[in-house]
């Protein structure tokens, strides 16, 4: 029964067994070959013992979950403002989310470079409000590359929480509220855990955004804040040592991934569903 | 009179019609198709106008790929079977990592009909010079004063937190980085003293990912000095943006950029015909006009106004050519020993 259910999806597992796990395997055997054409778990080893190298994984972890943090806390208003709003403000409030996507991640990056720059309006109004001496420059600042990947991250976890908050049941909220829970209260515990599993899947994807974001992470970080992707890139492009960048890309994938599990893990915990 | 087509025959016609293109464009694609990489940018911008329309009138279709030199190197590795160009632009540093990995092969002359009009030194056996880039700071004169040198940059207060700089994936920071060193007592096989000049004033310098980036700060006002070649000046100045070029006391760091056959190209007579058209009187007295301001090697193309404001023909021969094999043994530990030491 289940194999005939499964005819249809065929074509599809057949396309992820060649487009997406072959290429990684393919990856992950180029990981394995030694910069002396040896094989074994050498540029693991030499990565892993590197200082330098461990710092760099950690920025990149910390810099994902910083970004999801931050990108939890300025939403949660707006998911807010959207339960209480009536159906044009939704649709307004949907579309301003939607908006920012019809452009390119690359767009949206250089317009963070005129935003954050020395003759951006950030820097000019600090300027101008006598909080700096003279207008400052966010760019190249873990700062301002922070405000850019939040900017950037926050339709992937608005989105799949608007779509789950339309069907989130009012009566639970004016249950508790009549029972006299105030109105945070009742919220957190009667909205939330209904709208969860959207917020940990935003989350997953916020934080794999954020910590793959090559060209968010070189243009408004710069080079001397130096992430996973871009010391990809360095060992592909400048050093040519493409085993050590498969594996560091293994790496990424590993440490990213298991962030992951752990967020869907925490999903399917029994009290935090809703009406656990 | 009527047309008698029955509803198959009108389908197999109709469907013969339609595959007639996909037929015939696989064999005019391997007799005329070339695809030469080159830089991004002004370069991209030149070659693609200058000499696309002048392959196509000799029946070649030429795409101009732009790609870093250190990204074409990384492409052509990635596929050597199939590589992905017929003829690619770099510079020596690059040039002497092709030849030890087997990517280009040496170029038969005769085969180039302006190779004679060619300067001696731009006459390579793995292909013909295009140019010489002579580099030195760019400064922006609204908000500082012309620098004298490379160690004004790091010993004059004015220049602090304008002053942007690359690792050493780029050509041209290697040769300021490498100048900087012996201006401190440093050499090849010595580099302590510039570690430790980066290391001390990291904080007053802008560390950018690439000579685009560079330029990109430079419009937006973030930076009033980086290190540049003429032709970087010269399209910044076509944009309307003030911004002069000042010649290092200690002397010009210049490099030839040169177009190679790639190992295995698919089309070794488009090539030939690239290459010449490339150093051919028209095209290089194109590419030294504004903004490209490009030097020329063909001898019978006069130095341009644009190029005269920058440099002269003896400045150029006196200019100081590094030396990129005893760079290339050490660039890779340079590029990873800077990075560490800027990064946050």
């Amino acid at each position: 029964m289940i194999r005939k259910n499964l005819i249809p999806a065929w074509p599809l597992i057949l396309a992820m067994v060649l487009f997406f796990t072959g290429p990684l395997v393919l990856l992950f055997g180029i990981s394995l070959r030694g910069p002396d054409g040896s094989w074994g778990f050498g540029n693991f080893a030499t990565f892993l013992s590197d200082g330098f190298s461990r710092k760099v994984l950690f920025d990149t972890l910390w810099l994902g979950l910083r970004v999801t943090a931050l990108v939890s806390l300025v939403c949660l208003p707006l998911v807010m403002l959207y339960w209480h709003a009536g159906r044009r403000m939704r649709g307004l409030i949907l579309i301003g989310t939607l908006l920012p996507m019809l452009t390119s991640n690359v767009v949206r990056t250089f317009a963070w470079v005129v935003l954050l720059g020395r003759n951006g309006p950030i820097g000019q109004s600090l300027a101008g409000l006598g909080l700096v001496e003279r207008p400052i420059s966010m760019l190249y600042t873990e700062p301002g590359l922070i405000i850019a990947l939040v900017q950037i991250e926050m339709p992937f976890l608005l989105l799949p929480v608007f779509a789950v908050i339309n069907r989130a049941d009012r009566a639970t909220l004016d249950a508790a509220e009549t029972i006299g829970a105030g109105p945070w209260r009742a919220w957190f515990t009667t909205i939330l855990p209904q709208i969860l599993p959207a917020v940990l899947a935003g989350w997953v994807l916020v934080f794999a955004g954020a910590t793959t974001s090559y060209v968010t992470q070189s243009v408004i970080g710069g080079a001397r804040l130096i992430f996973l992707p871009q010391y990809v890139y360095r060992q592909v492009g400048v050093l040519f040592q493409w085993p050590m960048a498969a594996t560091i890309s293994i790496l990424l994938l590993a440490s990213t991934g298991l962030v992951m599990l752990a967020l869907a893990l925490l999903s399917r915990n029994e009290r935090l569903q809703a009406h656990g | 009179m009527t047309l008698d087509l029955t509803r198959r025959a009108f389908t197999l016609a109709g469907l013969s019609a339609l595959a007639t293109p996909a037929l015939i464009r696989p064999a005019r694609a391997a007799g005329s198709k070339i695809v030469a990489a080159t830089f991004p940018g002004s370069w991209e911008d030149a070659y693609r106008s200058t000499l696309t329309p002048t392959q196509a009138q000799e029946g070649f279709d030429l795409t101009i790929a732009p790609a870093l030199a250190q990204d074409q190197i990384a492409k052509l590795m990635a596929s050597r079977n199939a590589p992905p160009y017929d003829a690619i632009l770099v510079s020596p540093g690059q040039t002497d990592v092709l030849i030890r990995n087997d990517l280009i092969e040496k170029i038969d002359p005769t085969r180039l009909k302006n190779w004679d009009k060619l300067m001696p030194a731009a006459q390579s056996a793995w292909g013909p010079h295009v140019t010489i880039e002579i580099n030195g700071i760019a400064y922006n004169p609204d908000m500082v004063d012309e620098p004298t040198g490379y160690k004004a940059l790091f010993e004059d207060p004015q220049y602090d937190k304008l002053v942007a700089f690359t690792g050493f994936e780029q050509n041209a920071a290697v040769m300021a980085w490498t100048e900087i060193n012996k201006l401190y007592g440093g050499s090849y096989d010595n580099m302590q003293p510039v570690w430790e000049l980066i290391a001390k004033n990291i904080d007053k310098l802008t560390i950018a990912t690439s000579g685009d980036n560079q330029m990109a700060l430079y419009q937006q006002g973030e930076i009033a000095v980086f290190m540049c070649s003429t032709g970087n000046v010269a399209h910044l100045n076509d944009l309307g943006l003030n911004c002069k070029f000042a010649k290092p006391a200690s002397g010009v760091p210049a490099v030839p950029v040169t177009i190679h056959m790639v190992k295995g190209a698919s089309n070794p007579d488009g090539v030939y015909a690239y290459m010449d058209a490339a150093i051919s009187a028209a095209a290089q007295t194109q590419m030294a006009k504004a903004p490209t301001a490009m030097i020329p090697m063909n001898t019978d193309v006069p130095y341009s106004d644009e190029i005269s404001a920058f440099i002269t023909p003896e400045e150029v021969a006196k200019a100081a050519y590094p030396d990129w094999v005893a760079i290339n043994k050490h660039r890779a530990a340079w590029t990873e020993q800077f990075d560490r030491i800027v990064a946050m």
